[in-house]
């Protein structure tokens, strides 16, 4: 569809500083590799995660001038994804739970993590 | 339809205008006729569907890749050792992939400006993003090839079995970056193609909103390495 | 906003045909590719209709065909479900009704990129092609049931575990690919190439089924094509997804420490959302049967078309409640039972606005309108052993047994057919500009829906008698069942012989009345929707004259007061 206005054309200088700033955040996230691993790294890892992708759709992928209905189309959806990531994680927790519980002899109390044990109780 | 939406030149508003503005645009357009999304080409609607069941696809692979690394009760190698490389006689973690990732980030900005260039109507610009754009795609997949080599030829790992622990990590490894760089290789080509139609005049009576389109898909596949690099190769 | 917009779709230039190639074979007119797509899933459904007649066969009289071996046997059951569900239905309401049905009834020329649209079709018959390419290979197809499960699904053991689980897996990626094609344009054009005044609240209650079917496609269809590629994987490279440690035949194999688990999951994160793929068009073409073929407006379109979204939405959360034995984890049992009892109330929304609808119309019992009433009825009879089965203390007696065979046979295989027959019935004049015979018609009504409760009523019985599904006959120990299950077997499958040679009178019907069919005018059923309202019937390539019609109304404007009419179709603009 040709419309009379071309769509999308923002200052250079927006692109630069995202550019910029996508190098520096994916060093943070580099950097998040020399922390032990735990709570503070995961944070930190799905934070500069989701800063980045934000950064992508948000400016690269125009998604922040775009118009309402085209935000909730693309953004929605994906809220559908979330309930299978989370289902799947509690599900691979205890199908962990059952393999050390059935499989590996003696294994149980050093390995199976808390909330699993918990779970099994 | 004169305006779009948080246009630079715009006035500043008040968060309640701005919302009021956000929501009637939102149910005007979903109650319209002729076209739901305003202002966007059938192209570029596509794209964007699209690249919403992509996600569902990669996320589908990662969410394999979760099941598998939680519960499997042999230890899970440590990636920050296996794809470290020894540079000035240290050995640095995840050099391959960081510099990896700044590749893509980097091809993501030149295709950024294409985009732009492409609807100021400067075609030569476009076109010459467009090819730098899929040369450091290429040079990604170069050097995915190069660490692939390395793995499996150096360290021994194999999609069945792996030196480290579970067998599951080649496994996961070569299907997640195989289909991911698979992307980057199709999307090289479509750049390639655009660019070579660009040249010859193909979109000269549009105003260029096939570099946006091709702009999507590409900053999608960079989107989906953040994500692999956070959940693969940082976790 | 409409006066400054123009409809695109208005100057888009059409792939006019040049010869009789791109005129009947690599056509870009959505109604050609429609038929073909039509044309391809029939044929393929008739193949998996023999196939469940062998099946039957066996079942019924044990050892009557000696050449039907447990290998035939389970090949005939995995290739049947497979067909029916994957290549049959889905293929059919989405490729053929979706293809001929959208940009006819929103007013637009062709889908948005017909190019992409005959592609779809084409990939599409390529997976067919390799689907049936595994009676073909060494070892024949895949006997592992259509759901695949690993890891017997890629062990020796199982029939056509060589070659035949690869073409299979081979096809489903195939099919994805052309699915995402097909389901991209309509999902496009739906959204963006509708007329002047075609607003989403006007459009017929057919599109929003096609619509929110293809939305449910492209996000389902990926966890398929995830599970096949990774189960490829195990099969020829040797990696262990699915996997666990194992041994087979005395040997130990080098797998290890894969889920079984994570297919089923996956599998069925597809799996459930499929059964609405196939369930939601059929809700928005029998809204329009029963709409049309009453006289009177559709009783409470927005709460149909918020029900179609509701049902979208949460077909997404229930899929585990096809795995309550499956050994998850214990408390996702509570949390599927409980979304699956909400899923239930949109349904049965959806349910109550039909019979409301019905409820002191002017019915009219055409065949479509049989089938439609057909429908209802089944529908409700699938829904209700449904309900059965989503609570999981119910579930786990019953599974693996005919109950659950009944169930999903009632649910998404008879009464989406019935549906799609008075589709068919409904659309072939515009489709042909001739009726079907209505005799023929008649028969075929009454044998298929009399026939499918003789097949599927007593299904519940033996379920509940405890004969499991799947076997290939019940042997020693199997003593503990009364003769009368032996009894009603046969039964059954005479039954399903009858309703399988009638199918043949009712292709014979298609073909015939292509020929001499009574010419059925441009509006044989005096409905108000735009496919009705085109200058020629059947329509010629970009469907419309000059301009696209503009549309003034809703989709059901039936038996208005003060109309000349007991319908006005959409184009006719509202008095002042």
């Amino acid at each position: 569809m040709r419309t009379k206005e071309p769509g999308q054309q923002h200052p250079i200088r927006i692109y630069l500083v995202v550019w910029g700033l996508l190098f520096l955040v994916s060093a943070l996230s580099y950097s998040t590799d020399f922390i032990d691993r735990g709570f503070w790294r995961w944070t930190l890892i799905l934070l500069f995660m989701v800063l980045k992708a934000g950064f992508i759709v948000g400016v690269f992928m125009h998604m922040r001038w775009e118009r309402f209905a085209l935000i909730s189309v693309v953004l929605v959806p994906p809220i559908l994804l979330l309930v299978l990531v989370g289902l799947m994680s509690i599900e691979s927790d205890y199908t962990r739970s059952t393999r050390i519980e059935y499989f590996v002899e003696g294994a149980y109390d050093e390995a199976v993590p808390v909330s699993a044990r918990e779970l099994a109780n | 339809m004169t305006r779009v939406l948080g246009d630079e030149r715009e006035p500043m508003k008040t968060i309640s205008e701005a919302r009021e503005t956000l929501f009637t645009t939102f149910s005007d357009d979903w109650g319209s006729d002729i076209t739901t999304l305003k202002g966007v080409p059938w192209g570029k609607a596509m794209m964007w569907v699209f690249l919403l069941s992509d996600t569902f696809i990669f996320t589908c692979f990662l969410v394999g890749y979760m099941s598998v690394r939680m519960s499997t009760v042999e230890p899970w190698p440590n990636p920050s050792e296996v794809f470290a490389l020894h540079a000035f006689g240290v050995s640095v973690p995840l050099l391959l992939i960081a510099i990896m990732t700044f590749v893509l980030i980097s091809s993501s900005g030149t295709m950024a400006m294409a985009v732009n260039m492409g609807y100021q109507r400067r075609k030569g610009a476009a076109t010459n993003l467009i090819l730098v754009t899929a040369l450091l795609g290429a040079t990604f997949v170069g050097m995915q090839a190069f660490e692939w080599s390395k793995l499996i030829l150096d360290e021994g790992v194999r999609p069945w079995t792996n030196p480290f622990g579970a067998p599951q990590f080649g496994a996961v490894f070569f299907m997640v970056t195989g289909f991911h760089g698979l992307h980057v290789s199709v999307g090289v080509i479509y750049l390639l193609t655009i660019a070579f139609r660009i040249r010859r005049g193909t979109y000269d009576e549009s105003n260029f909103e096939i570099v946006e389109i091709t702009g999507l898909y590409w900053h999608f596949v960079d989107l989906v390495w953040v994500f692999i690099f956070a959940l693969f190769y940082l976790w | 906003m409409s006066e400054t917009e123009v409809p695109y779709q208005e100057t888009m230039g059409l792939h006019h045909p040049r010869s009789w190639i791109t005129r009947y074979w690599f056509s870009q007119d959505h109604k050609v590719i429609a038929v073909q797509y039509g044309v391809t899933a029939i044929a393929v459904g008739l193949v998996a209709l023999v196939l469940s007649g062998l099946m039957r066969i066996q079942i019924g009289f044990p050892g009557l065909l000696p050449f039907i071996t447990p290998d035939i046997y389970y090949q005939a059951v995995t290739m049947h479900g497979m067909i029916m569900v994957i290549f049959l239905l889905t293929a059919f309401l989405l490729g053929a009704f979706g293809n001929f049905c959208v940009p006819l009834m929103l007013g637009a020329r062709d889908m948005v990129f017909p190019f992409v649209n005959m592609l779809s079709y084409h990939v599409y018959l390529l997976s067919v092609v390799v689907l049936m390419a595994s009676y073909f290979v060494p070892g024949g197809p895949t006997g592992a049931g259509w759901t695949l499960y690993p890891p017997q699904a890629i062990l020796p053991g199982t029939p056509g575990v060589d070659w035949g689980i690869v073409t299979m897996l081979l096809s489903l990626i195939i099919f994805v690919v052309a699915f995402t094609m097909g389901g991209l344009n309509y999902l496009t054009t739906i959204l963006q190439a509708r007329t002047r005044g075609m607003t989403l609240m006007r459009m017929p209650l057919t599109v929003w089924g096609i619509m929110m079917a293809t939305i449910l496609g492209l996000f389902a269809f990926p966890a398929l094509f995830v599970s096949a590629v990774m189960m490829l994987l195990d099969k020829l490279v040797g990696t262990s997804f699915f996997m666990p440690a194992i041994v087979s035949f005395g040997q130990p194999l080098e797998h290890s420490g894969g889920s079984p688990l994570l297919f089923q999951h996956l599998f069925w994160f597809f799996g459930h959302p499929e059964v609405y793929i196939v369930a939601l068009p059929v809700f928005g073409v029998v809204s329009e049967l029963i709409s049309v073929h009453s006289r009177k407006n559709i009783f409470g379109y927005r709460m149909m078309v918020w029900a179609l979204i509701a049902i979208g939405a949460l077909s997404f959360v229930v899929w585990a409640h096809h795995m309550y034995v499956a050994g998850m984890h214990p408390y996702f049992g509570f949390f599927f039972a409980t979304t699956t009892l909400i899923i239930a109330v949109p349904t049965a929304i959806k349910v109550y606005n039909w019979v409301l609808t019905l409820w002191k119309a002017n019915i009219k019992l055409t065949i479509p309108m049989l089938f439609a009433l057909a429908f209802i009825l089944t529908f409700v009879v699938g829904g209700l052993s449904g309900l059965f089965l989503g609570n999981v203390i119910i579930d786990v007696p019953l599974s693996d047994t005919y109950f659950v065979v009944a169930h999903f046979h009632m649910v998404m295989g008879v009464a989406p057919i019935l549906v799609i027959f008075g589709g068919i019935y409904h659309w072939y004049p515009k489709l042909t500009g001739r009726l079907l015979n209505n005799t023929l018609g008649h028969l075929h009504f009454w044998v298929t829906f009399l026939g499918t409760y003789a097949i599927y009523y007593p299904m519940h019985y033996l379920g509940f008698m405890g004969v499991p599904r799947r076997y290939y006959a019940m042997g020693v120990g199997s003593d503990f069942y009364p003769e009368s299950a032996a009894t009603l077997n046969e039964f059954i499958t005479i039954a399903a012989l009858v309703v399988g040679l009638m199918q043949f009178v009712f292709v014979y019907n298609l073909i015939a009345s292509y020929f001499r069919g009574k010419p059925a005018g441009s509006n044989p059923w005096d409905a108000t929707t735009l496919e009705w309202q085109t200058p020629k019937t059947p329509p010629n390539h970009g469907n419309w004259g000059d301009t696209l019609p503009v549309v003034h109304r809703w989709a059901y404007d039936y038996s208005v007061p003060g109309e000349e009419q007991d319908f006005v179709p959409q184009n006719v603009e509202r008095k002042p």
